[in-house]
């Protein structure tokens, strides 16, 4: 099943005075599965937000078609199911947090005891001023209660723009567990975010969004060389050992390793494994492997520049 | 319904507000100002004297209804006034806040339909209006009976046609508020929208300003539609004065009212439907 379906989407603002019409998407076509844990990159004025409100209904798409689990988007028994965190989060000033989340309760027509709510809240590292007014609160304090909007009442799909915006490293932190918790229970994450870290961290598919298009989409481990052959490895042997360079070349590995000693190979993982024994057969010690791919940062710089 | 659910979280969301609870404490005031300044002075069904801080009212002694028809007649006027004053003042934020950058979208992703949103809106403000004008008319209606036995059913009357007139009066705000997101706009709007109601129930009286021919026609034919705030003011203060008034003129004005208040309102709606946040 697909938690986010979208053919065709297109966004176009129209012009005002002194100001020209805005082509914001076009032509996105995406499908995020259920329970995937889907993170949407791109540069500044890519049409992100533009693509989350489109598919909230906040803003109406010009053309194309979207589905949300598996329904319609304005079908409010759609959007019951849905978490939805904005980028930029206001909240009624006079109200608490406690106050807050009963309201979006009461909407969301769940019947959660005081107890529930705090909990929430508690869960969200808010709870002692849950009695509070949130007018006095920092960004991100309110960004806290927001999340605990979103997660209440355990939605099928969370969708957050920039969820860790204003949150202290150790907030990030917390909040990364919240969405690691909801993508355990199985609830499908949709994650905009400008920080491609923490992206990367908790998200396992990847889009990248650019220009209003999606310039590559897929796996997380797919995303760094689409169309590269093999895969690069990096691993480094324990300098006092045995030099490996001639059982390598040996395994068909045509490497020298770098100045830190550090070979780059490139081959799938059953070569690289048989390449690797060969070499600890002779003496050599490895202490570190790892893949070598791209960040996204790279994918995100090579997609807007239209390299392959 | 989850109309029902935006008007009393907007209502919950007014008591918390300092604004709201300052405009509530300066009518809380105004009335027990009321209650220790008037004093009526009742001798076998009549008014002997009436005194409000300390300066007296009219030596002559009159049957108690009689007496008090022009206090319950200043009252109405005052309550009728005061209910859309309020009105404009109090509310003229609510809506614009919750079309607020980051608070709408919010909003727009819950399991809410966006007519339910602005309408819930719009039956919140209307009830807090009423609210708001029925405490200072039952209030004063109360001070008037604990001093001289008579309760006037004026205050009361005149509260509930304020709010009728509000109704409109905050539809052309909330149509602003859609169009715009601006707290003084729609504040501006809600002013604007008391002057224009408040010439069209003068219209016959203006028209003869106007030089026969296109100019009086226009001016006409621009204030036909609009709500006649001044008419319904004025069947609240004769009934107040005892004098009777025309019941068909009275529910043909109101009917007018809530359907102007419903056309722009379903404007509003048609706009926000298809509006971007």
């Amino acid at each position: 099943m697909l938690a986010i379906e979208a053919e065709g989407l297109s966004k176009r603002y129209p012009g005002g005075v002194g100001r020209p019409p805005q082509e914001a998407l076009r032509g996105v076509d995406l499908r995020v599965p259920a329970g995937a844990a889907f993170g949407l990159i791109g540069p500044n004025g890519a049409g992100k937000t533009t693509f989350v409100k489109a598919l909230l209904g906040v803003v109406q798409p010009s053309g194309g078609r979207i589905r949300l689990l598996g329904g319609d988007p304005q079908d409010p028994a759609v959007r019951a199911r849905v978490g939805y965190l904005p980028e930029r989060l206001e909240l009624a000033r006079s109200w608490t947090p406690l106050e807050i989340l009963a309201s979006v309760a009461r909407y969301k027509r769940l019947s959660l005891p005081r107890a529930r709510l705090l909990a929430q809240l508690e869960e969200v590292g808010i709870a002692e001023e849950s009695g509070r007014r949130v007018g006095g609160f920092s960004k991100g304090m309110k960004q806290r209660v927001g999340l605990a909007t979103a997660l209440l009442g355990t939605p099928e799909l969370l969708v957050l723009d920039e969820p860790t915006d204003g949150l202290d490293p150790m907030g990030r932190m917390e909040v990364r567990g919240l969405l690691q918790q909801a993508i355990a229970r199985g609830a499908t994450l949709f994650l905009n975010s400008h920080l491609l870290a923490e992206t990367e961290r908790v998200c396992g598919r990847i889009g990248v969004l650019v220009s209003g298009r999606i310039a590559r989409e897929g796996p997380l481990d797919g995303l760094g060389a689409p169309g590269a052959a093999e895969t690069t490895w990096r691993v480094r042997f324990a300098p006092a050992a045995t030099d490996p360079s001639a059982r390598l070349a040996a395994a068909g590995f045509s490497a020298a390793p770098d100045e830190a000693g550090v070979f780059r190979l490139q081959g799938d993982a059953a070569r690289l494994n048989a390449a690797l024994d060969a070499a600890r057969t002779a003496g050599a010690l490895v202490v570190e492997l790892r893949r070598d791919g791209q960040d996204l940062e790279a994918v995100l710089a090579a997609a807007v520049e239209g390299r392959a | 319904m989850r109309v029902f659910a935006v008007a009393l979280d907007l209502l919950r969301e007014a008591r918390s507000r300092k604004w709201t609870l300052a405009l509530v404490g300066a009518t809380s005031l105004v009335l027990v100002l009321v209650a220790f300044g008037l004093e009526l002075d009742v001798v076998d069904g009549a008014l002997a004297a009436t005194r409000f801080f300390g300066g007296s009212g009219s030596g002559e002694i009159r049957p108690v209804e009689v007496a008090l028809r022009p206090l319950f007649e200043a009252v109405a006027s005052t309550i009728f006034g005061a209910g859309l004053v309020f009105g404009v003042l109090a509310c003229a934020d609510f809506a614009p806040a919750l079309l607020a950058p980051g608070r709408i979208e919010q909003l727009l992703s819950l399991p809410l339909r966006r007519w339910e949103l602005l309408v819930g809106t719009y039956l919140g403000v209307l009830a807090l209006v009423l609210a708001g004008a029925l405490y200072g008319g039952a209030g004063l209606s109360l001070i008037i009976m604990a001093k001289s036995g008579v309760f006037g059913w004026a205050p009361l009357l005149a509260a509930l046609l304020s709010a009728a007139a509000f109704s409109a009066v905050y539809a052309v705000m909330v149509l602003s508020a859609v169009a715009v997101r601006s707290a003084a706009l729609s504040g501006a709007a809600g002013g604007a929208a008391l002057l224009l109601f408040t010439v069209a129930g003068s219209r016959s009286d203006l028209a003869p300003l106007f030089s026969a021919g296109p100019g009086r026609t226009l001016f006409l034919a621009l204030t036909s539609p609009l709500p006649r705030l001044t008419g319904l003011g004025q069947h609240a203060f004769r009934l107040a004065a005892g004098r009777g008034t025309d019941l068909t003129l009275l529910l043909a004005q109101l009917g007018g009212t809530f359907l102007f208040a419903a056309a722009v309102l379903a404007a509003a709606v048609a706009l926000f439907e298809r509006k971007d946040y």
